[in-house]
């Protein structure tokens, strides 16, 4: 069945870290605004064998967004899959952008409202240029 | 078993058996003479969530084409089961007591819900559609799903 | 943090569906509320990819594991990375015994859905004592 070309969104899940919160909703709340150009890859059953996930990432282009340096999002669509497209690690994206890391890792609100912003809109466009480049 | 018609939509992969008949609703019945086991469809399954309940009538019962045999209630919804064949319910699955989630792990296999002695075979196959049939209804939602996305 | 003698609380925090967001709570209300000064959280990728801190961190201390589906992400990673979870839960078993409380959102859960997290949490604390004072689950 023919589809338009798609972006697979491969998030951290970074339980441990707060920049990995700030990944998943970010991505999250990214993908609900663009199921048109974006699909969900889910990170845990990306790696736990998940036929799908890993079959989409082999024939369309990746994103990976890394909530810290061990970019285990990046590593494990390189291992498992293919190489990702655009990989966007969290603290660069702050640091970039004059951002301070949320100190919690959950009940998000106002106050991470413009680091949760900032990494929606590196990736969006980031999705903008790998579609381009498709 | 004679194999799988696959589609592919997004990341997802929906499979259809070739050897079951298929309800519009989506549930599938494998008919083998008098007999028939039912369950969900891997289209529906897939599209209603993971599940968390299922009620089912008691065997014995006699169920008509298209009635209510049973609930399913998902994080998302709670809907009818609604039987693909006319029958008395045999039995049962045993698992969809504890492990009502075989529906989404393998909802043509360790996941079939009840079987069922049918009333008439002939008739109730001409109110399914086969395979291919189905592969379509389910191109056709799948396309109106992405025209809805795309605008 | 010093994480030696605690038991590890790992979620799939599966990222489709709003039972892995619940996955994700229930473990926060675990080690950030019930039970903080006896639990200590790990990645889960951190597993697959071989970190040597996150593999020992499992293969030495008790896991409760807790799933957003039937397809246990947590579960299977773990035990490919050579450990064995001393408890494994779903999410979706918590939605079953309290209904009223239905979870929904994946970015954030809703007001239910922390509610479910937190008796979630109160319910497995039980299990994280006994897993502490070295009992079975």
């Amino acid at each position: 069945m023919e589809m338009r070309v798609k972006v697979g969104i491969v998030s951290c899940s970074g339980e441990e870290r707060p920049e990995g919160t700030v990944c998943r909703m970010a991505c999250r709340r990214l993908l609900e605004q663009t199921t048109d150009k974006t699909v969900t890859i889910c990170l845990p059953l990306f790696i736990a064998g998940g036929r799908e996930e890993r079959t989409f990432a082999s024939k369309y282009p990746t994103i990976t967004v890394d909530g810290c340096e061990k970019r285990c999002a990046a590593r494990a669509t390189e291992t498992l899959s293919a190489k990702p497209r655009m990989t966007l690690l969290i603290p660069e994206i702050l640091r970039k952008r004059g951002l301070a890391v949320p100190r919690t890792r959950r009940n998000y609100g106002p106050e991470e409202e413009p680091v949760i912003r900032a990494v929606i809109e590196e990736l969006a466009g980031a999705v903008d240029e790998v579609l381009a480049k498709a | 078993m004679s194999g799988f018609i696959e589609i592919t939509y997004d990341k997802f992969i929906f499979r259809v058996n070739k050897d079951c008949l298929y309800s519009k609703e989506g549930f599938w019945a494998h008919i083998e003479g008098r007999t028939a086991t039912v369950g969900v469809a891997d289209f529906k399954q897939k599209t209603m969530g993971d599940v968390a309940f299922l009620q089912t009538v008691d065997p014995g019962t006699v169920v008509r084409q298209g009635a209510p045999a049973g609930v399913i209630e998902t994080i998302k919804t709670t809907s009818d089961i609604l039987s693909p064949v006319s029958g008395r319910v045999t039995e049962i699955n045993p698992n969809m007591q504890d492990s009502p989630h075989l529906i989404n792990q393998d909802p043509h296999g360790a996941g079939w819900i009840y079987r069922i002695e049918l009333a008439d075979p002939k008739a109730d196959a001409q109110g399914l559609l086969e395979a291919e049939a189905y592969c379509e209804i389910m191109k056709e939602h799948l396309s109106r799903e992405a025209g809805k996305k795309n605008g | 943090m010093d994480k030696t003698g605690k038991v590890v609380i790992l979620p799939c925090s599966g990222i489709g569906k709003p039972t892995g967001a619940l996955a994700r709570e229930i473990a926060y209300e675990l080690a950030e509320r019930a039970r903080p000064e006896k639990t200590a959280m790990t990645c889960l990728p951190l597993l697959v990819i071989g970190d040597t801190d996150a593999l020992k961190l499992v293969r030495e201390n008790p896991v409760i594991t807790i799933d957003g589906c039937a397809l246990e992400c947590a579960r299977k990673s773990l035990e490919a990375a050579g450990a064995k979870p001393a408890l494994t839960c779903q999410s979706v078993k918590f939605f079953l015994a309290h209904k009223e409380l239905k979870p929904e959102g994946v970015a954030q859960l809703n007001e239910a859905g922390r509610k479910l997290a937190g008796l979630a949490a109160d319910e497995l604390a039980a299990t994280v004592d006994r897993l502490a004072n070295g009992e079975d689950a």
